[in-house]
């Protein structure tokens, strides 16, 4: 305390100390003062390692670049897709529907199929649940976006989390996050810390290091914790996605609703017929053509009859400016599962009564406009009857006791109903009245609606379209429980639409059109021509026909653009639609110039309706466009030039005037002009000079001081004018320098990548912008279907299979193909078998590949080039590298992976994927060969020249090989000269040495090897509900083996025997005697006779002792025991004593040796000393 | 046969009359679907494919590998299963009905599209009336190609002999590097015309005659601007082919780097009246001036092919301005439409009073399909 209030006293208050602190407090620049201070701190130590630093962190910038790619992804995106995985009870379904209570405050019972919510403003996710079939394993990480992996941490990884992982890897990498569920489970936190650290590492090793592992630490009344729910929904609506390959380069729908509309009686009659089905989901990946092909995992590849677009059910709020969504903007939708109120497309509508899990604060309004449905349907149809005869009157087929007569005629319209049929006369119903028409109807189904329903009156007037909405969910809710228990609408679509037709016709016809159509009529005499005009693009088939029929007769050119108006297929925003195409109308008809539109595309448009499906060419060909129109030129000339028309005489002057301003001799724009562009330049010269004329003139005056001249104040002016221009002019040069200067070298950092993704960026844009304020219907058909539109796809001829054994757990996937991957060809592709994989495989084993869209069973070869680009032919893969595979299979482009299991059946203990790899190349031809030995045997030797025969057959087998070289077994090489007569397949060849008799002469050669066609889609969709996941295709040559109990005899030669080994006998060692006789003695083989028994004669006897003798003995036995005894002790008393001695002695000697050191040490100091004085002294003696 | 390829979508297309022949069967290869023309010139005194229309075939299974084509006796009906396109080293004869231009429209469609890189050498007619002259497509084609990012070593286009209808015998060295996807291209503006050029060739006749035919064109192009250059190309010997005859292709530069051409030949020998060169020049001078009128950043002749390029693109917005679509284009629109389900927004601009550059142009936007090169091998 005190040293502090010295110090504060003892502060300096001025002085160059003082100041430098002052200027330290307010920050002053230290950073350039350490610079300055210390200069070599910061000065280059060494150049080299500058270089290296450099280099290195350019080397890290670029790796983090990406190639740009174009963004394409549309304003209002797809719901992203959130795949949640994981091993069985480990808590899927409970995290699932504790985010969508978090996000949208209701509760799900069963998650069954998709589950779309909106999350956010800018956001909508849809959830699926996947189990643990490897199929839809496969299926979903092709369609995911994000995925949530849940881990039992109290048990550790599964095989299932390792097997997603790598398909995924396989598929592109979609996002993936570890969610760890069971942490409630461990009672010792630090095991609890030591578990999650170890998964959290593994986990980083498969995905990337810093993968986000969530931890979700236990439940509270079966479901996790609130906040750590919400945390990780946040994670989630924020996370950003890379985009993938694949699937941005293919459309994709993952179906959250199907509905079949087969016609009933057909089903009826044939219970295993074709369906026609219509699917239904979010657009996603690319645009979507329609009557595109696409795959159905796990069902098959199928022609896209018809698409459209339904509002969106599940929509994003209206963009404002709030941070929070409101409880009405929570919007839930999973048909699959039973949530979504009423739904309502082309065909019909479906409601949902809300399920008693549902809030019903929530669903309310649903539920009252589904209450007002069911109630009402009675007295509509009596107006809907009466509404008709008001707004198509003068049509006769319109009585309503037409349409019940028509009704009763049942089969025979079934037959004839068609959906597009059915989809045209919606379109007409709304677009066929003129604008008055419109509000007047408007109005007065308005008011038909107020009186019908009393308990919608609390509704606003401004829920326009909710009511539109309602009109025709009544109506279809009328028509759908007149015809009976979900039979389609038959005959009064089509009534309407000629009605509609025959009333629309002045509203939208346009002069061309009507020229058009009255020569029609005239031709074809019809009165429904008439309404064609104004028909949408989507022409119907008794249209088509008449048409075809008018234009048959018709040779005129003018015929060949049959002029239909392009107006697309019915939305639900149908007024807007409407005004838009009746003002287009109505500028069309201003515009003097042909629609060239109308021209190219008008007649081909109404074609790719239904009627193809009818001239089908033996069920194989589609008649795309009828070609009658054009009989007269099928057959004309085929060039490309374009004859000018004789109209322009180039002798005229006008004429050449026309085209002046082409040339650059021409005049040119207002803004490229030169000479206006100059003009403009000293415009802006004269515009600064009048601005500056003030501080000129003051500037003037001082220049005029230094002027000698300055006697007259104007012309100083001007003067100083003309040397201000000048000035000026000289900082303009001097500034456009400096620009050219610094785009030369200071954009040096505007890289190659820079301006690839300034490019990049600017496609983009004109993507975005091109088609931005074209309404929908004509926007899908120049774009194709937006990912990111909920549509509907009409599919014919599915098998039965598919509707009467759905199971809505299991994701139905629609991946649009490309161009030509409908096709089918060989495929060869970079393979590797899976690390884990336990067995290795073998060529020609059936294998499934899941490869683009498609899951199918196929035979690969497996082989590997060798040095001179041949592939030759392997039996199994190898066991840690990579090989090749060809297989017949769907053409698929290159660089797309696939991988490979044996079966898909069940679930077994051991990893499931056997392979992985990539697609190289694409052929209709494959070029695999395996090694062929043909083995010959000499016949007759000469010198080199050898007979060999047993290789071939016939002389032509052999003039086949005349020049092929040969080679023994003993490396011997030759070559075939020429065959012999006798014995056929006999030739004579030359070889580099003479043969023997016993030589093999082989033939090396290669034979080309074919690939089995098998192309086996894996359609476990269609499997009964329950045994999905047991598609069994074909079975490999070992279960084949397996099962059929077959063993292949061995070859006996392969097999093991018992080894027997004989004993050996040695033979005695025989020396020469000559040899014996040299070695010396010890060498010498003694002659030593075995020593045998003693002769009698020579035993000794043996001594008996006398009794004295033998206590004599013992007493001297005792006293020797004795003495021994003694001496022993003594001598180890002697020995003890000489042992004390020597320790003793040791000590002295010590000792001695200590003092000796001592001595000898003392003695060197002092010769030390004494010769440093000597040295000294001796030194000291010379100076 | 294997119609039915088990369980896959690729559905087939059919069509009536040997029109647009050319058209469908290169669609056809780069689309991988399957056509069937029939009744071609079934109602015809001499029915069925015509010579050059087989010649044409022949060189499609030459570049394509695993193509199944199958005609009928009469050959009124064609069935056309294409294969992957092969490319490498080609050579064909073709028939002299059709000049080289018809077989080598086609090739410039595949050739960006190959396995490998095509070098074909074609023999037969050089130049002749029906279709577009090498000289023409050399200098049209092959630099809007590369505004499509088809470009590079090996992008050439040679006239090594020179042969005129009806005998032949010239021969022609085409060669394309592979690209696995095509740029999109904005092509909006086509700019002032800066130059014109031209090449006047003659074969078996007087050398004069190219000077006479310079000397014409001259007369009626320098009104407009100065920057002329034509060419004289006078092949003689083994490279002058089998038939006389004298020709004219004019070139107009603009300053964005897209090209308009025009062209005329002398009429083949013992077929109608012979023509003067002058007259030549100045008509082939007027065609110039007639496609400066239609104008566009494309000429005529070469709308289908930059159509195509743009339809095969990414998936990206292409835009381009044309003159007036030829009925040759408009069928091609169509055909485009069936077989990549690809329309065209199409724009009629009208040129406003004041300015003087011809008549009304025609602004073809499209979303390219994501073509990619599936022939390519990846190594």
């Amino acid at each position: 305390m005190k040293e502090k209030w010295y110090q504060e006293k003892t502060k300096k208050k001025n002085g160059p100390k003082a100041e430098r602190k002052k200027l330290k407090k307010h920050g002053g620049p230290t950073e350039e003062d350490a610079r300055k201070r210390n200069p070599k701190a910061f000065a280059v130590q060494s150049a080299v390692r500058m270089a290296k630093t450099f280099h290195r962190s350019q080397d890290m910038k670029t790796k983090k670049h990406h190639i740009p790619l174009v963004d394409r992804t549309p304003l209002e995106p797809p719901p992203i897709v959130i795949v949640v995985v994981g091993p069985p009870k480990v808590g899927k379904s409970t995290l699932i529907r504790c985010l969508i209570k978090n996000f949208t405050r209701q509760k799900l019972g069963d998650i069954c199929g998709p589950v779309t919510i909106v999350s956010g403003k800018k956001r909508r996710l849809t959830f699926m649940e996947c189990n643990n079939d490897i199929n839809t394993m496969i299926d979903l990480a092709k369609v995911a976006d994000l995925v949530l992996m849940l881990i039992d941490a109290s048990f550790g990884f599964e095989m299932e989390t390792f097997e997603f992982l790598n398909i995924c890897q396989v598929h592109g990498f979609p996002r993936i996050m570890g969610v760890l569920t069971h942490l409630d489970s461990f009672k010792n936190n630090k095991v609890l810390r030591k578990t999650k650290k170890n998964l959290k590492h593994r986990f980083w090793t498969e995905v990337y290091q810093g993968a986000k592992l969530f931890y979700l630490s236990g439940m509270v009344y079966g479901e996790y914790q609130l906040q750590e729910v919400k945390n990780l929904g946040r994670f989630i609506s924020v996370m950003k996605f890379r985009p993938l390959v694949w699937q941005t380069s293919h459309p994709y729908v993952l179906v959250d609703r199907m509905e079949d509309l087969t016609d009933p009686e057909l089903v009826r009659t044939d219970p295993k017929c074709d369906r026609t089905v219509s699917l239904y989901g979010y657009l996603r990946g690319t645009h979507l053509k329609n009557k595109g092909q696409v795959h159905i995992p796990g069902v098959g590849d199928f022609q896209v009859a018809d698409v459209n677009f339904l509002p969106d059910p599940c929509a994003l709020p209206d963009a404002q400016k709030k941070r929070a969504l409101n409880e009405k903007e929570r919007l839930l939708y999973a048909p699959m599962a039973g949530v979504g109120g009423v739904v309502y497309d082309k065909d019909a509508v479906y409601i949902d009564l809300p399920a008693s899990h549902v809030n019903q604060q929530q669903m309310r309004p649903t539920t009252e406009l589904v209450q007002s449905l069911i109630d009402t349907h009675a007295t509509l149809d009596a107006k809907m009857a009466a509404s008709k005869v008001s707004l198509f009157s003068g049509s006769a087929t319109l009585e309503p006791e037409d349409i019940g007569e028509q009704k009763k005629e049942g089969l025979q319209e079934e037959s004839v109903w068609d959906p597009n049929t059915q989809r045209e006369r919606r379109k007409v119903v709304f677009t066929t009245e003129d604008e008055e028409d419109v509000s007047g109807s408007s109005d007065d189904e308005d008011g038909d609606s107020e009186d019908s329903d009393q308990e919608d009156q609390g509704e606003d007037d401004g829920e326009k379209n909710l009511s539109t909405f309602l009109k025709e969910a009544r109506a279809k809710c009328v028509e759908t429980t007149k015809t009976g228990a979900g039979a389609p609408p038959v005959k009064r679509p089509k009534l309407e639409e000629r009605k509609g037709e025959s009333a629309e016709v002045p509203a939208f016809a346009d002069s061309e059109d009507d020229l058009e159509v009255s020569e029609d009529e005239e031709e074809s005499g019809g009165e429904e021509e008439a309404g064609r005009a104004g028909d949408s693009g989507h022409c119907s088939e008794e249209d088509e026909e008449e048409s075809d029929d008018g234009e048959e007769e018709s040779e005129e050119l003018c015929c060949e653009f049959s002029i239909l108006l392009f107006l697309s297929a019915g939305g639900l925003k149908w007024k807007e639609g409407l005004q838009q195409k009746a003002s287009d109308a109505f500028l069309r008809q201003q515009q003097a110039a042909p629609n060239l539109r109308k021209r190219v595309y008008g007649s081909v448009v109404e074609v790719d309706d239904s009627e193809d499906e009818e001239q089908e060419l033996g069920g194989l060909f589609r008649v795309s466009r009828p070609q009658n129109s054009k009989k007269f030129q099928a057959n004309a000339v085929d060039s490309s030039r374009f004859s000018p028309d004789a109209s322009h005489n180039w002798e005229l002057e006008e004429m050449l005037n026309s085209i002046r301003d082409c040339f650059v001799t021409g005049k040119w724009d207002e803004s490229q002009d030169a000479a206006t562009l100059l003009k403009e330049d000293g415009e802006r010269g004269e515009a600064i000079h009048s601005d500056d004329g003030s501080s000129c003139i003051a500037c003037d005056q001082q220049n005029s001081e230094n002027d000698d001249d300055d006697d007259d104040q104007e012309e100083s002016v001007v003067k100083v004018d003309d040397k201000e221009a000048m000035k000026n002019k000289r900082l303009e040069k001097k500034q456009r320098l400096k620009e050219r200067f610094d785009s030369e070298y200071d954009d040096g950092d505007a890289t190659y990548f820079d301006d690839l993704k300034e490019e990049m960026q600017k496609q983009a844009e004109l993507n975005r912008a091109e088609f931005e304020d074209v309404d929908d219907e004509t926007r899908v058909q120049y774009e194709g279907f937006r990912p990111g539109m909920y549509v509907r796809l009409e599919i014919p001829s599915l098998p039965c299979e598919f509707v009467t054994n759905f199971d809505p757990h299991y994701p139905i996937i629609l991946g649009g193909l490309g161009s030509s991957e409908g096709n089918v060809g060989y495929l060869q592709m970079r393979l590797k078998k899976h690390r884990w994989y336990h067995r290795i495989l073998k060529t020609r084993d059936p294998l499934i590949l899941s490869l683009g869209w498609r899951r199918f069973q196929t035979m690969p070869l497996y082989h590997i080039e060798d040095h001179n680009g041949r592939h030759r032919l392997l039996k199994y893969t190898p066991q840690h590298m990579h090989c090749g595979a060809s297989i017949w299979g769907p053409v698929t482009p290159q660089g797309t992976g696939f991988l490979a299991v044996q079966t898909v059946a069940g679930v077994k203990a051991n990893f499931r994927i056997a392979a992985t790899g990539v697609v190289l190349d694409l052929d209709k031809s494959v070029t695999v060969v395996k090694k062929l030995k043909l083995i010959g045997y000499p016949e007759k030797i000469f010198k080199n020249t050898s007979f060999i025969k047993g290789m071939f057959n016939t002389v032509l087998e052999v003039a086949k090989f005349e020049g092929a070289s040969v080679r023994t077994v003993s490396g011997v090489r030759g070559q075939i000269k020429k065959a012999l007569s006798t014995p056929a397949g006999a030739f004579r060849a030359t070889f580099e040495d003479r043969l023997l008799m016993s030589d093999v002469v082989f033939l090396r050669s290669w034979f080309p090897v074919t690939i089995p066609q098998l192309y086996n889609p894996v359609t476990s969709l269609l499997l009964p509900v329950g045994q999905k996941d047991s598609w069994a295709g074909m079975r490999t040559l070992g279960q084949l083996k397996h099962d059929l109990g077959i063993r292949n005899k061995p070859n006996a030669d392969s097999l093991y025997k018992p080894v027997v080994r004989a004993q050996r006998h040695f033979n005695r060692l025989q020396i020469p005697k000559e040899l014996q006789k040299a070695l010396p003695f010890k060498s010498k083989p003694k002659q030593l006779q075995p020593k045998g028994k003693t002769p009698r004669d020579l035993q000794r006897p043996s001594v008996i002792r006398e009794p004295h003798e033998k206590k004599v003995a013992a007493l001297l036995h005792a006293l020797s025991t004795v003495h021994n005894y003694n001496r022993k002790k003594a001598h180890t008393l002697q020995h003890a004593k000489h042992k004390q001695f020597l320790q003793e002695k040791g000590k002295q000697e010590e000792a001695k040796l200590q003092r000796q050191k001592e001595a000898r040490k003392k003695l060197y100091r002092a010769m030390g000393q004494a010769d440093q004085k000597n040295q000294r002294s001796s030194l000291k003696g010379e100076t | 046969m294997c119609l039915q390829n088990n369980n896959m979508a690729s559905q087939g297309l059919a069509y009536d009359g040997c029109n647009f022949f050319r058209q469908r069967l290169v669609l056809s290869t780069l689309s991988g679907k399957r056509v069937k023309i029939s009744n071609i010139r079934s109602k015809d005194d001499n029915p069925g494919l015509r010579d050059f229309e087989a010649s044409f075939i022949r060189l499609l299974d030459k570049v394509t590998n695993g193509s199944k084509i199958e005609i009928n006796q009469t050959g009124t009906v064609l069935f056309y299963m294409p294969g992957l396109l092969h490319g490498g080293s080609v050579e064909h004869d073709c028939n002299m009905q059709r000049s080289v231009g018809y077989y080598l429209e086609a090739l410039l469609m595949l050739a960006p599209f190959m396995k490998t890189s095509l070098k074909a050498t074609l023999r037969g007619v050089t130049n002749d009336h029906t279709d577009p002259t090498i000289d023409m497509l050399k200098s049209t084609a092959l630099p809007l190609m590369k505004k499509f990012g088809i470009d590079g070593e090996g992008f050439d286009l040679k006239v090594v002999k020179r042969g005129m209808a009806p005998g032949g015998g010239g021969e022609v060295f085409f060669s394309c590097p592979v690209r696995r996807t095509i740029r999109p291209v904005q092509l909006t503006d086509p700019g002032k015309i800066k130059r014109i050029r031209g090449v006047a060739y003659s074969v078996r006749v007087s050398p004069q005659m190219a000077n006479r035919i310079v000397d014409s064109t001259r007369s009626v192009l320098n009104q407009f601007i100065p920057d002329i250059y034509i060419y004289t190309d006078h092949m003689k010997g083994a490279n002058s082919g089998k038939s006389p005859g004298f020709g004219l292709t004019l070139v107009a530069e603009t300053l964005n780097g897209s090209f308009l051409s025009a062209e005329m030949s002398s009429t083949p020998q013992g077929q109608g009246d012979p023509m003067l060169p002058e007259d030549l020049g100045r008509n082939c001078a007027k065609l110039l001036l007639e496609e400066v009128h239609r104008g566009g950043c494309v000429d005529s002749s070469n709308q289908s092919l930059t159509l195509l390029l743009m339809t095969l693109g990414q998936q990206d917005v292409s835009k381009v301005l044309l003159g007036p679509l030829s009925p040759y284009t408009i069928e091609f629109l169509r055909h485009i439409k069936d077989f990549f389900q690809i329309m065209f927004k199409i724009e009629v601009q009208k040129p406003s009073e004041d300015k003087r550059k011809g008549g009304d142009k025609v602004l073809m936007t499209c979303v390219g399909v994501g073509y990619s090169n599936i022939n390519k091998t990846l190594k």
